[in-house]
């Protein structure tokens, strides 16, 4: 089912969301990098905008998340679980951070599934805004992640020009348009089919698939990537740990108490597979210890057909975040085009 | 969820980004591509800049020691309590001192200079890093006296030929790494010279192996033969700078191999190109001496002159350059000129309304063994210092010892009276990075307990000793800074809300004093007796640095590193290894003239044949062997 909502009539849909919960948008920061963040007016919403570099991947799973509370009483501690779970709104998310965070969710939903993420999860309301022109840098086209979306959303807005086509993927979905049905109307078939053409002419923008995902899975699932190749490679990364910061799916963390008069608070803070002590052991050895089996291992979660397998996508939703924030020269399509070639940098 | 732009408080790179913070609590980091240094790339420090100031262990309350133990006491009393200490001191006749820090903001420095000066009415200011770096700072300064052309991170990019003096630039400096990285990516002729076969060595053109201390030896070849080139392109670079006429005498007698005449190619011929010097901790006169000859080859290359082109010397610590500037630096006074300069001396009389002592002051490994009273800023010199222990020792023996810190560390576990100051996501200030840009830090959270910001702190402290108007804000400071520090004076200007910086005075037509008197090569000559060199390696340890050493992220390679070996260990090249057929793990004892110390060694296929390292971190298990000396010739034999 598809509805048209003007644009002028956004600003009263956005004021009916505050009144339920959080709304987090795209907002311009004040060094005018766009963040996505807590608004509390609706003009503070980005519509036009490059996807930030900071994913909304933060709202589901924040960089440092409070998992549960330990507090010491007389002669016994007290542990209660720490949930934020209140009703969040995430709009104006492009159709390959809605991926990615389906993604995380079906991560987190496996056994044994994790109850913080979850809860924080299911009371968020995922408003995608599909990508008429995709960024110069995506290739979510490459993944099936973008430029729109057929799933993975609970409502995708496409802007047709003077109002936005208004699809809805579920309950939550309905929930979020029925508050302000007055807004809504049932969408023309012209505007559907106009939806389609756009879809299409978004996908004719992809000059060339960039990420040739299939050939790497094959070679790298199959252990014909040669070490030299991955040693190579490895000298062009400097073990930042940014392609996990920004990646919509990396999901691996480590765990660390906040301490503070006689309580404790555990927290989930993101961690890296490409740094050094990520596999580090209590006796001290590290069966990791060289970066290029970090790297190898890296693009073998994301890329390899066993994961495929499991998970039904490769772990890339084409967002190009990584290409931006490397600060050597390993992003996602440099490695799997080198994959697939058999050769870096020559 | 807030975000608040602010300056990297690790190395001098100056990059930028957005502290998250949630409910007034610090939740992480996110990067900015409109950042003129970082534009969206952080390093492993960077991404994990939120977690010390959130899992430090964090001073709350002002703690006074009394009977040995120190006990919270109300802000005013500690105050008081450092006022009669210090001014009992001096009254007494004894010396008393200020170690500012490279870890603390301009702010903190001048502030904390200024009441040393002014109020302590003492030079015995310096901060403990300040040693390692002045001779290059020095020797720099001898050929460009203080308009250093400096290169710009950003435009390394762009630059033909990149000459690195490693260091080691990946672990030390990534954010310059990675744009010398894409120098190379865009087929630039990158030159190493180190020890090491580094990341950046195995990317480089051209690797110029050197043992530990003849770094200026293969420099002053370089220089050599880019002057034939200069010569024979008859290009009038050379003729404009000064002590030219000596410089070609000198200049005559020295060895150019092939290596170094297609090296000196590749930067002559190159459009633009970049000098990186690392700070090595190296002998002081040496290390001045070869700095001088690494900027008299920048120089007669012609390249310091083209804009896109410079020279950066590597620093370590953010503000290393704002300590300096803020007059925190023994001999110097605010503006890093030098304590005699009596037109400078003038002014800041008349700024502060004091007479200014008249000595040069001790430098901070002397201050430590020689003062009776003395406050360190922010810092903890016995895990800077390259003597340690000997640091640690002189700490403990000091009859009075006031700390401002945001961490609880060594030296404030040491202090008499320990004041909880701000980190640095909790506090206003300004950062000045190695190019001589000045950022902004600004706060994300609020200090914990009773802590207050460590500018408010030492305005109190310069009002209760009666010196200059009373600073009302960190605005007020830098408004002070700008009339103290003539260079400064742009950065009244710095924009409150965005990135915007204010790059100091640099100089795209500097003249220049070729300083150059044939530098020979000073590794301890390989003898039957002692054929190996015993180098220590690098000269900062991060993971005693309480922004890494309270990070969860950051800290795990270096305690586990410590856990596995508590008595530390060198690293040897596997070939010497296999010629003696030692292996990984066994102990050895190694002895020069100073000393010997059993140690396990670690062998490394990236270390040049005859060279043995020890870790900066380690550096103290080796003290015996090492002396005084950052290199020395050595035997190894097992125990």
């Amino acid at each position: 089912m598809a509805f048209v909502i003007e644009k002028q009539a956004t600003t009263t849909w956005l004021q009916k969301l505050l009144e339920c919960g959080e709304v987090i948008a795209p907002v311009r920061g004040p060094c005018g990098d766009i963040l996505f963040s807590s608004v509390h007016s609706p003009d503070q919403v980005a519509w036009d905008f490059q996807n930030p570099l900071s994913p909304p991947k933060q709202v589901v799973l924040p960089q440092t998340d409070p998992l549960i509370k330990i507090t010491r009483n007389a002669g016994s501690y007290e542990v209660e679980p720490v949930y934020d779970d209140g009703r969040r709104f995430l709009f104006n998310v492009r159709s390959c951070d809605a991926k990615g965070i389906a993604f995380l969710t079906q991560m987190y939903e496996m056994e044994p599934a994790d109850a913080s993420y979850l809860r924080r999860a299911r009371s968020l309301t995922i408003i995608s805004l599909a990508c008429n022109k995709p960024c110069p840098l995506g290739f979510c086209i490459c993944s099936g992640s973008g430029p729109f979306l057929s799933e993975g959303y609970d409502v995708q807005l496409t802007d047709l020009g003077e109002s936005y086509l208004v699809e809805v993927g579920s309950e939550k979905g309905e929930a979020a348009i029925s508050g302000a049905s007055n807004l809504f109307r049932s969408a023309t078939e012209e505007e559907v089919s106009q939806r389609q053409r756009m879809e299409v002419e978004a996908k004719n923008h992809f000059e060339e698939e960039t990420c040739h995902f299939a050939s790497a899975m094959r070679r790298i699932s199959t252990g014909r990537v040669q070490d030299a190749l991955w040693e190579k490679m490895s000298d062009w990364c400097l073990e930042c740990g940014a392609c996990n910061m920004v990646c919509p799916t990396c999901y691996c963390f480590s765990v660390k108490d906040l301490s503070e008069d006689g309580t404790w608070i555990r927290c989930r803070i993101w961690d890296s597979c490409q740094y050094a002590a990520f596999t580090l052991e209590a006796s001290g050895h590290n069966p990791r210890a060289d970066r290029k089996q970090r790297m190898k291992r890296r693009f073998f979660h994301k890329v390899s057909a066993q994961y495929y397998q499991r998970d039904g996508v490769v772990g890339c939703v084409g967002c190009g975040r990584c290409i931006k924030v490397c600060l050597g020269s390993t992003d996602m399509p440099a490695v799997v085009g080198a994959i697939r070639k058999g050769k870096w940098n020559e | 969820m807030s975000a608040y732009p602010t300056t990297c408080p690790f190395c001098a790179c100056g990059c930028g980004f957005y502290l998250l913070s949630n409910n007034g609590q610090l939740a992480g980091v996110a990067p900015s591509e409109n950042h003129p240094v970082s534009g969206g790339k952080l390093c492993a420090r960077g991404w994990s800049a939120h977690e010390a100031t959130l899992w430090g262990d964090r001073l709350r309350r002002p703690l006074l020691r009394r009977n040995g133990k120190p006990e919270p006491v109300p802000w005013s009393e500690a105050l008081d309590s450092i006022t009669g200490r210090l001014q009992a001191l001096i009254s007494a006749g004894k010396p008393v001192g200020l170690l500012g820090s490279p870890r603390a903001s301009n702010e903190e420095n001048y502030l904390a200079a200024k009441f040393a000066r002014a109020g302590l009415q003492t030079n015995n200011v310096d901060f403990s890093y300040h040693s390692t770096c002045r001779p290059l700072l020095s020797g720099i300064g001898d050929v460009y006296g203080d308009r250093t052309p400096t290169a710009s991170i950003s435009t390394i990019e762009s630059c033909q030929t990149v000459l690195l003096v490693e260091g080691d630039l990946a672990k030390t400096h990534p954010r310059v790494a990675s744009a010398v990285m894409k120098a190379v990516e865009n087929g630039a002729h990158l030159i190493t010279v180190g020890y090491r076969t580094t990341q950046m060595a195995r990317l480089s053109s051209l690797h110029l192996s050197v043992l530990p201390g003849d770094e200026g030896e293969v420099i002053t070849g370089l220089l050599a033969a880019v002057f034939d080139l200069q010569q024979q392109n008859r290009t009038p670079a050379a003729a404009v700078g000064g002590g030219y006429e000596s410089f070609c005498q000198n200049v005559k007698n020295i060895k150019r191999t092939a290596e170094l005449q297609q090296a000196a190619e590749w930067i002559v011929r190159a459009p633009r190109a970049t000098f990186l010097l690392a700070v090595n901790g190296g002998h002081g006169d040496q290390s001045r001496k070869d700095a001088a000859t690494f900027a008299s080859l920048a120089a007669i290359s012609g390249h310091p002159e083209r804009p896109g082109s410079g020279l950066l010397l590597l620093l370590p610590r953010s503000n290393v350059r704002g300590a300096c500037d803020m007059g925190s630096a023994c001999g110097h006074l605010p503006g890093y000129v030098s304590f005699d300069d009596e037109k400078a001396r003038q002014r800041l009389q008349q700024l502060w309304s004091k007479k200014l002592p008249s000595d040069r002051g001790w430098e901070a490994e002397e201050l430590l063994q020689h003062v009776s009273g003395l406050i360190i800023l922010a810092d903890d010199p016995p895990s800077v210092v390259p003597m340690g222990q000997r640091a640690m020792a002189a700490l403990e023996k000091i009859e009075f010892l006031a700390v401002l810190d945001a961490f609880v560390t060594p030296t404030i576990r040491a202090a008499h009276v320990a004041l909880p100051i701000a980190s640095f996501a909790e506090t206003e200030g300004t950062l000045t990075n190695m190019e001589g840009r000045v950022q902004r830090l600004r706060a994300a959270a609020n200090p914990p307990g009773e802590a207050k910001a460590g500018w408010q702190v030492l305005a109190e402290l310069c009002s209760s000793f009666g010196v200059g108007d009373a600073c009302s804000s960190t605005k007020d400071v830098l408004r002070e800074i700008t009339q103290a520090v003539p260079r400064y004076a742009a950065v009244e200007q710095l924009p409150k809300d965005d990135w915007g910086d204010v790059l100091l005075e640099n100089s795209d037509n500097p003249d220049f004093q070729l300083d150059f008197t044939g530098s020979q090569g000073v590794a301890a000559p390989a003898c039957a007796e002692r054929p190996y060199v015993l180098v220590r390696e690098g000269s900062f340890d991060w993971g005693r640095d309480p922004l890494v050493y309270y990070s969860p992220t950051l800290s795990r390679d270096y305690q586990s590193e410590r856990k596995l070996f508590p008595n530390g260990f060198v690293e040897m090249s596997k070939r010497d290894a296999d010629a003696r057929n030692l292996s990984g793990g066994r102990r050895v004892r190694i002895a020069s003239a100073h000393g010997d110390a059993i140690v396990p060694i670690q062998l490394r296929t990236d270390l040049k044949a005859g060279v043995v390292s020890v870790p900066y971190a380690f550096r103290d298990h080796l003290a015996s062997v090492l002396g005084p000396d950052h290199a020395t010739a050595v035997s190894i034999e097992l125990p």
